[in-house]
């Protein structure tokens, strides 16, 4: 999360020029980098969100006949020690990337960071300070032993209310989907992720409050909620988008960490899962292809989100290189 | 001049932080060092802190993969990893040799009386404790087994293992002051008198329960309070406690004081706790014995891999099973036990997953174990049948909410596990999840019934049936996790518990498995075997199936 | 020098509100969490009526307020209770060994990272317009972008299993001059290098941004114009940058040797904080949470009023808020 945090931090410190949106993409396009960065993340998530259409086979579908099976026309990147196709575990476990990153994005960055950002920024005051405060202690303490401590804890909890709902509402099989195992990661990356994209607005909307345009709808008498939404708001979409695309590699790594410690998502796919099963030594030395795979997937999205980051950082604030 | 004040002062911080965290762990590692030799004091010769010495290897030196123990407390201890040192440190009345027969250990001989259920232990003037302050005597072992036993030293198997005793459960009640059945005659005589002539008593005498401490040295420790002084016991074992890092490493050393032969021949075994892969730290000569795992037991298999003259394999008495909660639907309808046992391809998995490391077991008594019957037919393996009797039963539909229990942290389950539920869902139509829980919390569930179906190993800790079928599936018993119960089966283990008539006493245990196979409150999957690999200058390494006192029997020879 | 004591001062008084606040959640974390802790302590056997007196003796069943109170007074002694994977040690038995193995390495790793770091840094920005350039800022992001997880596998496989070289894990301490030292044995290289990697590879990067902000700076160019010697200017200004991210890193560092570590340890198994805190987390062993965490956010806050600190001697022009510039 520390990268995230301090690339959004430097933005917040770094003199941000309002460039018009085509002005921005069209620099970011110029960038070889860049580009090849977004493809890389492109595929991977499309391949995550498109996960039951495109994958072969279902990543739990185990054929105990064909073990360790090489690459071949119908596995294309082999099989695991159960007979389950290394691709299809792959675009699964890409699949549980996109669900907690499109949640923790949602809940986290979206709802509370953005509201709380407009909130303190636009009402500065006792309500600035003390939302402020708690931002302040999110970051003085040791989040991700915290994000193991709260999923350790709560698993059981979040299940019994899964439960619970299932028998209230009658819907089945939420628990089976893996539903309260996804919320709770989500929820807790969410608690200690808000805080960037918060600090970030409300600098923004701080420096915003008093220009003419809001000056003026304010005199024209228009409603606070309107001020916020219809003024604010829009100005700030494109440090939105950077900030959430930076965000997202620290929320991918965070989910592949935790679930290898076997304290994120269970009973589906995760490159966690698989890195956990074949990473000891003999393992590698024995089946080098299925350590090799999740960790160069792992590893070249990371490196796509560093790079796309630079490329960013760099458009927003040109005098850094 | 200004950079240079920055430089300094940045520099100043650095070595300040480094120094004040670095000055804080040493003073606070040097304090629980003084608490260690403090109560060395006590007579022990061996202060783990000063006698700490360079890792390298002494001549006669062992060196082994090792566990970390959760305890080294004899009257406490649960786990394989414990007993594994405690056994080499501490010793009691009587032992397993290698060969498994029940040996004199700190009792000379004993004589049992006619009706089988008072046993006189003479013990052997020559012991004595590690510090050499003074000799074993019987009331020390008297003291050993009630500290097991009282409820306020809070084991939790002090009463698994002793509790045959007469007059164990008034003093564990809290209703009596002593054990009545443990009586000291002399210095040199202890009595224990047990409530019925099982056969099998000394065999449960071999456990650490039984094993005698020091009395001046436990104090009133219990077993989650004031264990400092494990770090270096004063026991009676072939063995002395040299050194004792958490969670690094374990050194014991020679007791070349040791009343038994042969006496240790190693002059010290050294147990890393800690680290990456045994096996690759036994290529690397890190260590001298490893286990092998699936990855590589191809590999020494082939018989032109060198390491293949130094593989061993042996039977190791421990069978792994699915237990279902015999009590509550679903799985108190036997049709649908049967039906997964029928759907489980023990043999594929063994195969395909576990490289044959494991074997697929048929019944409830692993090989090696008396009793054990090689004609059993077990359920055999019939999908279609599976399916039929599932359906016959209710169908898939009243599996729904059902998950599988087992202990483990980490990612995912083992794979072997998950290969037997990838085939029920092939054969019965069935999608049983998997739940992972800590295996403290783990035993919990099980124990209190908190599970539908859960996967579980047990090991013997003495070559007898008893161990397996009464201990696991007799109604009465505390560990029958399962609850099954069936009045026959407990007629048939009772009447064998006490039976004197060896022959009759193995059929009665083989007739009683065949009704629990039958009846399926278990699915068992596999039978332990150890495969290990041995350097060839260690000699008489016991591979035995299960904790015994064997590292006196080894001997290095280069 | 007025506003930045008194700002320390701020955040000092701060440090034992979080930290207050962090052990209510955690403690209330763990006594609300469904698993009777107990129950897991005594171990399958136990029997109910054990459990029962062990939960009155030990105060369980008195108001979570009342046994928070009480678990504060006895910490504020030095007393943080029991450990559960080793029976009957006191958990500052425990911790503090463990630490002092993450603290070896990671100490380590820090003097290893300036040492290299900001020289390859500098050199890298001084080759600018080079064909050395790409290719050098090219390896830094790809060598920070690993992250553990990924490396120390690869790694692991390459030096411990196809060369050789090194050991698979774990660590040895010896004793030297009294104290128990492990980070001159061959288990602390792997870790060491591991860690060195990426840090190496940030702090590079970051240095080389550094070195060409300040050439490019006006008064560098004036300096040049007037054909002054550069280098001393260079040097002065260059220093004064690197300085900022030796403070934020050494922060990180610290800050990060509870977390950073979890992974690292349980891949090579090393017996060091990160391991212990997540064994203890797998085992619901909660008074050595309770002491992981609290120490954990101790560090935590140190480190980060450091940082800030040192952000302050740098360079006044960052106002020193509550907010700081973490």
């Amino acid at each position: 999360m520390n990268q995230a945090e301090l690339t959004a931090g430097s933005l917040e410190a770094g003199e941000i020029r309002r460039t018009p949106q085509f002005r921005f993409y069209r620099r970011l396009v110029r960038r070889p980098v860049a580009v090849a960065a977004i493809l890389i993340i492109l595929v991977v998530y499309t391949a995550g969100v498109l996960a039951p259409v495109v994958a072969p086979y279902h990543f739990d579908d185990a054929d105990l006949h064909n073990t360790f099976a090489s690459p071949s026309g119908d596995h294309l990147l082999g099989t695991d020690r159960l007979g389950r196709d290394v691709l299809s575990r792959l675009v699964w476990s890409a699949q549980t990337t996109v669900i907690i990153s499109a949640l923790t994005v949602i809940g986290g960055s979206l709802i509370l960071g953005v509201s709380l950002g407009l909130t303190t920024g636009y009402f500065a005051g006792r309500v600035d300070s003390v939302i402020m405060r708690v931002a302040d202690a999110l970051y003085s303490v040791p989040t991700f032993l915290l994000i193991l401590i709260i999923n350790a804890t709560m698993k059981d909890r979040i299940k019994s209310l899964f439960h619970d709902i299932e028998d209230f509402s009658g819907i089945g099989g939420l628990v089976r989907s893996g539903a309260p195992n996804f919320f709770l990661l989500s929820l807790a990356l969410s608690i200690f992720g808000w805080v960037g994209m918060a600090r970030l607005v409300r600098s923004q909307v701080l420096s915003l409050r008093e220009s003419n345009y809001v000056l003026a709808a304010r005199a024209i008498g228009s409603s606070t909620p309107r001020i916020l939404f219809r003024h604010l708001l829009p100005q700030l979409t494109n440090l939105m988008v950077v900030t959430i695309t930076l965000s997202l590699g620290a929320v991918a790594l965070a989910e592949v960490s935790l679930t290898f410690l076997g304290i994120g998502v269970e009973d589906h796919a995760s490159f966690g899962v698989m890195i956990f099963q074949y990473a000891g030594p003999t393992n590698v030395r024995a089946h080098p292809l299925l350590l090799f795979a999740p960790t160069i997937v792992v590893a070249s999205l990371m490196l796509s989100f560093n790079l796309l980051g630079d490329a960013l950082t760099d458009i927003l604030s040109p005098r850094r290189r | 001049m200004e950079t240079r004040r920055l430089v300094l002062t940045l520099t100043g911080i650095g070595v300040v932080l480094i120094v004040v965290l670095g000055g804080l762990s040493i003073a606070l590692l040097a304090t629980g060092g003084g608490n260690d030799s403090g109560s060395a004091q006590n007579g022990s010769q061996t202060s783990p802190a000063a006698t700490a010495q360079l890792p390298q290897r002494v001549a006669g030196e062992l060196r082994l993969f090792g566990g970390d123990p959760i305890s080294l407390d004899p009257a406490c201890a649960s786990d394989a990893d414990s007993a594994t040192y405690i056994v080499e440190l501490f010793s009691g009345l009587v032992s397993f040799d290698k060969d498994l027969k029940i040996i004199p250990d700190i009792a000379e001989s004993w004589d049992t009386s006619q009706d089988g259920k008072v046993y006189t232990f003479h013990l052997r003037k020559n012991v004595e404790f590690h510090d050499g302050s003074r000799r074993v005597v019987a009331d020390d072992f008297k003291f050993s087994m009630e500290r097991a036993l009282n409820p306020d030293t809070q084991s939790t198997v002090g009463e698994v293992y002793l509790s045959d005793i007469v007059g164990a459960d008034d003093f564990i009640a809290g209703r009596a002051q002593e054990v009545s059945g443990i009586k000291v005659i002399n210095d040199d005589t202890l009595e224990i008198t047990i409530k019925d002539p099982i056969v099998y008593f000394l065999d449960k005498l071999t456990y650490p329960t039984a094993y005698v401490v020091d009395r001046r040295e436990v104090g009133n420790s219990t077993c989650f309070q004031g264990a400092d002084w494990t770090q270096h016991p004063n026991g009676t074992g072939p063995f002395k406690m040299k050194e004792f890092v958490l969670g690094q490493r374990i050194v014991l050393e020679a007791n070349t004081q040791f009343y038994l032969d042969p006496k240790p021949s190693l002059s010290q075994i050294t147990y890393l706790l800690s680290g990456g892969s045994p096996l690759v730290m036994y290529e690397n000569d890190e260590i001298d014995i490893s286990g092998v795992g699936v990855n590589d037991v191809e590999r020494i298999r082939d018989p032109n891999e060198p390491l293949n003259k130094e593989y061993h394999t042996g039977a190791n008495m421990s069978t792994d099973y699915i237990g279902f909660n015999t009590q509550e639907g679903p799985f108190n309808d036997p049709r649908v036990r049967k039906a997964f046992a029928m759907a489980t391809d023990r043999a594929l998995v063994a195969k395909t997953v576990l490289m044959d490391i494991l074997l697929p077991a048929k019944g409830v008594l692993p090989p090696g174990m008396p009793g054990y019957d090689e004609n059993l037919a077990g359920i055999p393996y019939d999908p279609e049948g599976a399916k039929a009797l599932l359906d016959e039963a209710g169908g898939p539909d009243i599996l729904k909410d059902v998950t599988l229990l087992t202990s483990g942290q980490g990612a995912a389950p083992s794979e072997a596990l998950a290969a037997v539920t990838a085939l029920w869902k092939q054969n019965l139509g069935v999608d049983i999840q998997i739940e992972q829980e800590e295996l403290g919390i783990f035993l919990r569930d099980v124990d209190r019934g908190n599970f539908k179906m859960f996967s579980l190993g047990w090991i013997a800790d003495y070559p007898d049936p008893q161990n397996f079928l009464e201990i696991k599936l007799h109604s009465q018993s505390p560990d029958n996790e399962t609850k099954y119960s069936n009045p026959e089966v407990d007629k048939l283990l009772d009447s064998a518990r006490t039976e004197t008539d060896q022959a009759k006493r193995t059929s009665d245990y083989q007739e009683a498995e065949k009704i629990i196979v039958d009846d399926a409150p278990w699915v068992p999957l596999f039978y332990g075997q150890d495969s290990v690999l041995v350097k060839p200058y260690v000699k008489n390494f016991v591979n035995a199936p299960f904790v015994i006192p064997r590292m006196r029997y080894v001997t290095i020879e280069r | 020098m007025n506003g930045l004591a008194a700002y320390v001062l701020r955040r000092l008084l701060l440090v034992p509100v979080i930290l207050f606040v962090v052990s209510m959640v955690t403690f209330a974390l763990g006594r609300y969490a469904p698993n009777d802790y107990v129950a897991i302590q005594a171990g399958s056997r136990a029997r109910p009526e054990t459990i029962e007196r062990i939960r009155e003796e030990r105060g369980l069943n008195d108001p979570v307020y009342e046994q928070y109170i009480r678990y504060v007074g006895k910490a504020l002694r030095g007393d943080f209770g029991q450990s559960v994977k080793y029976r009957g040690t006191d958990v500052q038995d425990v911790i503090f060994p463990r630490l002092w193995v993450t603290l070896q390495y990671n100490a380590v790793v820090m003097l290893l990272t300036f040492a290299i770091g900001i020289p390859v840094g500098t050199w890298a920005a001084l080759r600018r317009g080079t064909w050395l350039d790409p290719l050098s800022i090219g390896t830094f992001v790809l060598v920070a972008s690993v992250p553990v997880l990924v490396s120390v596998p690869l790694l692991q496989w390459l030096f411990a299993v196809k060369l050789g070289w090194l050991p698979t894990g774990g660590w040895n301490e010896r004793n030297i001059l009294g104290v128990k030292v492990g980070i001159f044995s061959a288990e602390a290289i792997l870790p060491v290098l591991a860690l060195t990697l990426v840090s190496v590879a940030g702090l590079a990067r970051y240095m080389r941004a550094q070195v060409l902000d300040v050439l490019d700076q006006d008064f560098v160019r004036t300096a040049r114009a007037k054909g002054l010697n550069e280098y001393p200017v260079i040097t002065r200004h260059v220093v004064r940058n690197a300085l900022l991210p030796i403070a934020t890193l050494m922060g990180f560092e610290l800050a990060s040797l509870f977390t950073g570590s979890i992974i690292l340890e349980t891949l090579l198994g090393i017996p060091g904080i990160g391991l212990f805190a997540f064994e203890s987390i797998g085992s619901r062993d909660y008074d050595s949470i309770m002491a992981i965490v609290l120490l954990g956010a101790l560090v935590f806050q140190i480190a980060m009023l450091l940082v800030d600190i040192a952000y302050g001697f740098i360079d006044p022009r960052i106002r020193l808020s509550a907010e700081g510039p973490t």
